[in-house]
């Protein structure tokens, strides 16, 4: 590897001086001239038909520039997933049914808040209250009510009701597995509703000027927002522009498209004047989307020494009134069960069943905490019940570098091995590892650990990125990038890499991101991708802009390319260094002697390039990525098993995640990452009840405040090198550390209580629960 | 409907705010909140609005040199009175220590919670220079952060009050 100057550097944040001086502008501080207030109306009802809508009051108000309803669409309907197998299955306003509580049905633009809200108020609704159903098993029954009569089902025949989607998978032979294990165990795990409790709340404001749409909305991606808007609005792509803004918190939460980035633009074409929609933050708690709890029921197959033999998992999942991403969540509950673990036989099944809740999104892992949580507390299960220890079972099953997966793919560097050994060194792990039922005193301390694994990019749309690095007059790049920064620091990261290609200043490159006017196509900051999609496309864009300066600088010394080096902004030979001519000079040069062209690099990248098509969602078959992280975090919790109160006191996550460009943005994510899953562990719930949320604020929906975080500490297991001008495989880093340690957190209370935890959240109603039982059974 | 409007919507009144050290004089009406008259008729949007019900802590300024959500606080209690807000921190280019704390620290990610974080973090060093871990967490735990997991911004508010944490970015 030749010496990094700015790559696994911990160079502080590019866009931090604008965030820290209030400069940085996020949606809601986009202003323009004559903008109007959007508001949306929502269905009161979890499951009805719409007899009767009338919405002239509200358009004759005074001041209400707009109104709409289904009849004001061009009917297209959209959806997370769009494939033939599963089509768009949701209309952006209610048409004649509504289908879970606080579902569009109409929307207002009016010159302020109170006329806006007094039109709403206007719109009047006859329904037809229908039966409702909620709960996913109930719905799934024969006499269940049918939640789209008309649908267009899954292809299989089953016996159920309301499936939005199925994934079957596996290999080898099951029950010959079985029948070959020393033992077997059957266990059955339910997760539980989160949110994904960004800061700043959704918002969008759209202006319709000169047969063009202009979209300000905090998102996840601007590529695949315009794509989303410019279909459903029956656009040309051409026609919308999705601008940059700064983003303030996303987790899964931004991606697919929302009512009130429909409306808000569906408005602005109607009334030709900029409409702004804030959507509150109780109508983000009742009626946006929120992860996805799944019911998880494993049975495992192992050898005495615990290896791992067979597995049949079957995994239900709630999707609420539409598709959302229900079905995609199904599918990466297949992923994430494949990746850490050797399963010489597998038998996999996953149902995404429709009821009368709110749509459901990505949330940050999706379905890799859950199903992890369900897999690593059953393994420490099962070491115990076989004498083992947590440690040696995990190491007995983990992947080895080079191995190739079910599907394909491999797994290259992959360094779980060494992360399992590393987490339980560090950790001090089997010294500690079972005293805390043994302890005396109401407070017991409690150690687990948990092993996951986590795709980096996929072929998703748009399913790759582009980059351009435009060289300056004065000999410093300019990058011009779609990708998005939503935290996670991307817009520090392309530059860092950009700088590293070209021997040049980070300070002195500059980025233009995230317009979809003036920027190339970019994947956006889904699927664990950008560092490595974009950043392998900042890499091969500065690499061509380098390679143009150095074919100028042949020319102008008469030499070959192979005698150049570059290093802080000049070209050299190596063959006489004094011979030199600086970026600047040679951009001269080319504008000089090629009619006035300046130096551009351009650069591509996508997953799996080879690959015509990404995997089935129904079969799991097609390959994936062939780049996947991997970690082993150790929790140590502490319980009090009078009041069955259980904190997080310290987590250890160490993970494999490539080479990390700035260790202190990797830092920032896993610290980031324990918070959130602390939360899940033991904090976050949004109650519901018939389809209403009971508890839609932040007073009630209760987040990690700064009295809650626990020490962090982290170490990281380097498998892959950057080697400057070479296509890297910098893996994900943002997602899978909020799996393991929710799974640590669950074995450690184990540890030191006794109580198995198959469950989240792990309240000390369910920890004193466990605690009373266990005390009756001794 | 219009009557209705104008009792949702109460009298004007003018009111003078000293915000960052500038005299404003904006005609509010009395069901305005204090960020909404920062952001849309100052026109000061570095205060952020998260919630709407005084939970996140992202509108946090400093009224009369104390911590105060903006978003809880109405406009018209806020005549003759002093605000600052996270626009006031910075002395041009130059960012005051805590700023340059949070940059240092790794304390930003998405941002959003970042000015008010730093307001009440101004409010605590203006207060206490050397504050104590408990007595950092006491003065922060009305503001929510769901990227940093807060030890960044423990860390931040430390090296700002000089308490021994080498910065960990370059």
């Amino acid at each position: 590897m030749s010496e990094l100057s700015h790559i696994g550097k911990s160079y502080r944040r590019k866009d931090g001086p604008d965030k820290v001086t209030g400069r940085a502008t996020y949606s809601q501080d986009v202003k323009l001239p004559g903008t109007l207030i959007g508001r949306i109306l929502r269905s009161p009802h979890p499951h009805a038909r719409i007899l009767r809508i009338d919405t002239s009051k509200a358009a004759a108000l005074p001041g209400v520039k707009a109104v709409i309803t289904v009849d004001d669409t061009k009917g297209i309907k959209h959806g997370f997933v769009e494939t033939p197998r599963y089509p768009p299955d949701q209309e952006v306003l209610a048409r004649e049914r509504v289908v879970y509580v606080g579902e569009e049905i109409a929307a207002v633009a009016a010159v302020d808040h109170i006329t806006a809200q007094q039109a709403l108020e206007l719109i009047e609704i006859d329904y037809e209250i229908l039966p409702a159903v909620f709960d996913p098993v109930q719905a799934m029954e024969p006499q269940a009510p049918q939640i789209h009569p008309s649908h267009p089902k899954v292809r299989d025949e089953l016996p159920y009701s309301n499936i939005g989607g199925r994934t079957t998978s596996g290999w080898g032979d099951v029950e010959a597995g079985f029948a070959e294990s020393d033992y077997v165990r059957i266990d059955r795990f339910e997760s539980h509703l989160r949110t994904h409790g960004y800061l700043e709340p959704q918002t969008t404001i759209a202006h319709w000027e000169n047969d063009r749409l202009n979209v300000w909305t905090s998102s996840m991606g601007t590529f695949i927002k315009r794509a989303k808007l410019a279909r459903t609005l029956d656009l040309p792509y051409s026609a919308v522009r999705v601008h940059k803004v700064y983003v303030g918190g996303t987790f899964g939460g931004k991606i697919d498209l929302y009512s009130h980035e429909y409306c808000a633009s569906r408005l602005s074409m109607i009334a030709r004047r900029p409409v702004r929609i804030v959507a509150s933050r109780e109508e983000i708690f009742s009626a946006y989307r929120h992860g996805q709890p799944l019911a998880m029921e494993i049975k495992t197959g192992v050898k005495k020494d615990g290896t791992i033999v067979a597995q049949e998992i079957r995994v239900i999942n709630n999707s609420g009134g539409y598709r959302g991403s229900g079905v995609v969540v199904i599918f990466l509950a297949w992923g994430f069960t494949m990746i850490p673990y050797r399963i010489p036989n597998l038998k996999f099944e996953g149902l995404s069943v429709y009821t009368n809740y709110t749509v459901r999104a990505p949330q940050r892992g999706h379905g890799c905490p859950q199903i992890r949580f369900a897999i690593e507390s059953q393994l420490d299960k099962i070491a115990e019940d076989l004498g083992i220890d947590p440690v040696t079972i995990r190491l007995r099953n983990a992947r080895e570098p080079w191995e190739e997966l079910p599907n394909g793919d491999n797994v290259h560097e992959a360094g779980l091995i060494e992360c399992i050994k590393v987490a339980a060194e560090k950790s001090n792990f089997l010294a500690k590892y079972g005293k805390g039922r043994n302890a005396s005193g109401n407070i017991r301390r409690g150690i687990g650990m948990g092993v996951s694994g986590y795709f980096g990019g996929s072929l998703i749309y748009p399913n790759g990125s582009g980059v351009i690095v435009k060289m300056n007059d004065d000999g410093t790049p300019t990058v011009l990038t779609g990708g998005i920064d939503v935290g996670q620091g991307s817009e520090t990261v392309i530059c860092q890499i950009v700088a590293e290609e070209l021997s040049v200043d980070i300070d002195e490159v500059k980025i233009i991101s995230s317009d979809t006017d003036t920027t190339p196509q970019d994947i956006g900051a889904w699927i664990s991708g950008m560092t490595y999609v974009t950043g392998n496309a900042a890499r091969q864009a500065a690499g061509n802009a380098r390679q143009k300066m150095l074919e100028l600088a042949a020319l102008r010394f008469n030499t070959d390319i192979e005698d150049l080096a570059i290093k802080d902004k000049t070209i050299f030979r190596r063959s006489n260094p004094a011979e030199r001519i600086s970026y600047r000079d040679i951009i001269a040069y080319s504008i000089a002697t090629r009619r006035g062209d300046t130096i551009l690099g351009e650069g591509f990248w996508r997953t799996m390039r080879d690959e015509p098509t990404h995997p089935s969602l129904a079969t799991t078959k097609g390959r994936w990525t062939e780049n996947y992280a991997f970690s082993c975090q150790v929790a140590e919790v502490e319980v009090d098993i009078e009041t069955g109160e259980a904190r997080l006191i310290k987590a250890l996550t160490v993970h494999d995640c490539g080479f990390p460009i700035n260790p202190a943005l990797v830092k920032g994510q896993i610290d980031g990452q324990v918070s959130m899953a602390l939360g899940h562990a033991f904090l976050e719930e949004v109650l519901t009840k018939n389809g209403y949320t009971l508890n839609p604020t932040w007073l009630d929906y209760r987040m990690p405040t700064i009295h809650e975080m626990a020490e962090s500490e982290d170490a990281d297991v380097i498998t892959e090198q950057y080697s400057v001008g070479k296509p890297y495989r910098t893996k994900e880093v943002g997602e899978g550390l909020v799996s393991g340690i929710l799974a640590a957190i669950s074995n450690a209370i184990y540890d030191a209580t006794g109580v198995y935890m198959t469950s989240t959240p792990f309240t000390p109603e369910r920890i004193v629960k466990g605690a009373r039982k266990l005390a009756r059974t001794a | 409907m219009a009557d209705r409007s104008r009792e949702l919507s109460g009298k004007s009144q003018v009111i003078s705010i000293e915000v960052n050290g500038e005299l404003h004089e904006v005609t509010v009406r009395p069901r305005h909140t204090l960020v909404e008259v920062l952001r849309e008729k100052i026109g000061l949007t570095g205060t952020k609005d998260g919630c709407e019900q005084g939970v996140c802590g992202a509108c946090t300024i400093l009224l009369e040199g104390r911590p105060a959500l903006s978003c809880l606080t109405l406009a018209i209690e806020c005549d003759g009175k002093k605000v600052r807000t996270v626009e006031g921190l910075a002395n041009g280019e130059k960012v005051t220590a805590i700023q340059q704390a949070f940059l240092d620290q790794g304390a930003v990610q998405c941002g959003f919670c970042t000015p008010g974080m730093l307001m009440s973090a101004t409010a605590l060093l203006e207060k206490n220079p050397k504050p104590s871990l408990p007595e950092i967490k006491k003065a922060l735990e009305g503001n929510l952060c769901r990227c940093t997991g807060y030890n960044a911004i423990v860390a931040a508010v430390r090296q700002a009050s000089g308490q021994g944490v080498d910065p960990v970015m370059q």
